[in-house]
């Protein structure tokens, strides 16, 4: 609106207020919590007060102590499992509604997507439901013949966490993927064809390099909302299955160590930044992406 | 895509299968469990009812619960949908600074919900504001934010120049341009954001527990009641829940999808 060539008095004020307002909101809600919050990382506690003295103990610590490491470390080789089974499970779902045509493309598209609006808390009590012990994952694989009894294998561990991870993300994985392939035109297929290729060396040799970088923000998606997640593992979890998200969470209730989960969220923050900045490098190349 | 092989077509639509059992199994067990009676992973098909419906609407805590996400929903469109369009109608056009400024506005929504949330957390106890509704609301907006800030940016973009200008040569003020022009022609990619904004707030459940006083909203509560399990009632709520998702589900698509497309489709 400032734009606009004469401005009376009054929308010359309001333009200074939305000026204002525009660089005002976005610093004083996200980048101060987030400065102060990395401020906090550098302090410690002190028999249940915070210490405001600047150190790179909780750094140290983190660093030196046995568990944090491994769990750490943990957590991200369960992040990028869930993100490779998504994208086994997505790709060729993504690729199969791509050959449909006109509506039911969209229809099952959305179809696959609505699921992501459903409670996410209500889902994973619901997955829990299916993988206990008395589920009905058990029942149908006692009732198959697979299994002799109920088995305990998909409940209160870290399988647990990663099956459930997977099926709360698929949709994450789906939309990119398919966004990739409907981006490859059709002529580059034809063109394939004409030149003699089987269906099989098309899809290697054109359809698949050409959404590769769709694959990649898929996973870049998918890691980084598994690994920010502390509800599923603290729900489905267990005793043993400990992730990294439970123990940050942790620090905030029962240990109350904020300083030493400050420091724990920057190690997942640099994670996070980094998962981005790959699917960003990689979703970004050959000119197709999101 | 060409002609698949038939096989391979199959394999495909098998694969497609199981991922849609695999999506909507957890949505199917809930609404089953609230028309029949499950014990131990077992359906008693023999004995529909509504039992568990009549329950829900004597289940205080929930319904609580609930008036306080609608009343938090509410409160975080308002605010996410007015400020998201003044940002992008700032930024729209202009750019010193801009790409800095969408990238913050941008974090809460990159950044995991558990980082987000301990920030506001800590932000909120450093200027000495009391965990209540107000602090869940300020959560939620920074959150959403994004969302509408890029739905409505993306409309902005699209609109002519020239409409603009037009009304600019008619000898319209720059007021008059906002509410006949723009405002007109910004109002459902508004709508659309405001839908989503509320779909997202809805369901936002972890920056929620860290920033939430004693007042918690639906998903809070329902996750705080998981650790003992659920009762029957729950299944019922979620029924309902799934109904009123859907049907945001289709409005929001009405107003964001552009109308040459979904005639295009039909």
């Amino acid at each position: 609106m400032s734009s606009a060539g004469s401005v009376r008095p009054a929308e010359n004020r309001l333009s200074q207020l939305v000026t204002v307002l525009a660089f005002a909101l976005p610093v004083v809600f996200v980048l101060v919590p987030l400065a102060i919050f990395l401020g906090y990382s550098f302090f410690s506690v002190d028999q249940g007060t915070i210490v405001h003295d600047l150190s790179l103990g909780n750094y140290i610590r983190f660093f030196t102590d046995p568990v944090f490491p491994r769990v750490f470390w943990n957590t991200i080789v369960l992040c990028l499992s869930v993100a490779a089974i998504c994208i086994l499970l997505a790709y060729p779902a993504a690729y199969f509604l791509t050959t449909l045509k006109g509506r039911w493309r969209y229809a099952l598209l959305m179809l696959l997507l609505v699921p992501l609006l459903m409670s996410y808390v209500i889902k994973i009590y619901a997955i829990r439901s299916i993988l206990g012990l008395n589920g009905f994952l058990n029942k149908a694989l006692v009732a198959v013949g697979i299994l002799q009894e109920p088995s305990t294998l998909f409940v209160f561990n870290m399988n647990a966490i990663l099956l459930t991870l997977t099926l709360l993300l698929i949709p994450f994985a789906i939309l990119p993927i398919f966004l990739s392939l409907e981006r490859i035109p059709q002529v580059l297929l034809r063109a394939s064809d004409d030149l003699g290729a089987s269906g099989l060396q098309t899809f290697l040799r054109i359809t698949l390099p050409l959404s590769l970088p769709g694959v990649a923000s898929a996973a870049s998606f998918v890691f980084v909302l598994a690994i920010g997640d502390f509800l599923t593992p603290q729900m489905v979890g267990g005793i043993s299955g400990f992730t990294f998200g439970r123990i940050l969470y942790s620090q905030f209730g029962t240990a109350y160590n904020w300083p030493f989960g400050a420091a724990l969220s920057v190690a997942l923050a640099i994670v996070v930044i980094a998962a981005i900045l790959v699917g960003e490098r990689f979703g970004r190349s050959r000119g197709t992406s999101i | 895509m060409s002609a698949l092989p038939r096989p391979s077509t199959i394999f495909l639509a098998a694969i497609t299968t199981l991922v849609a059992v695999l999506l909507y199994s957890p949505l199917f067990v809930p609404i089953v469990s609230s028309f029949f009676t499950v014990s131990h992973g077992d359906v008693d098909w023999s004995s529909p009812t509504f039992a568990t419906y009549v329950a829900l609407a004597e289940n205080h805590d929930i319904l609580a619960a609930l008036r306080t996400t609608l009343i938090v929903g509410v409160c975080t469109v308002i605010l996410s949908v007015v400020s998201g369009t003044l940002l992008a109608l700032y930024y729209h056009g202009r750019r010193a600074g801009r790409s800095t400024l969408q990238f913050i506005i941008f974090l809460p929504f990159l950044m995991p919900p558990i980082i987000s949330g301990l920030a506001l957390l800590i932000f909120f106890r450093e200027i000495g504001l009391e965990r209540s509704l107000l602090t869940v609301v300020i959560g939620h907006t920074v959150f959403v934010l994004a969302i509408v800030y890029r739905t409505v940016l993306m409309r902005l973009q699209s609109m002519s120049r020239t409409l603009v200008e037009a009304s600019y040569d008619l000898g319209a003020t720059g007021w008059q341009t906002f509410w006949r022009i723009i405002l007109p022609n910004l109002s459902s990619a508004m709508v659309g954001g405001a839908i989503l904004a509320f779909a997202l707030s809805f369901d936002e459940t972890m920056i929620t527990i860290l920033v939430t006083g004693t007042q918690s909203t639906l998903p809070v509560r329902l996750w705080a009641m998981m650790r003992l399990g659920f009762s029957p009632d729950i299944n019922a709520l979620v029924a309902l829940i799934l109904m009123f998702t859907v049907l945001l589900c289709v409005l929001a698509a009405r107003f964001l999808i552009p109308k040459q497309m979904a005639t295009q489709r039909n």
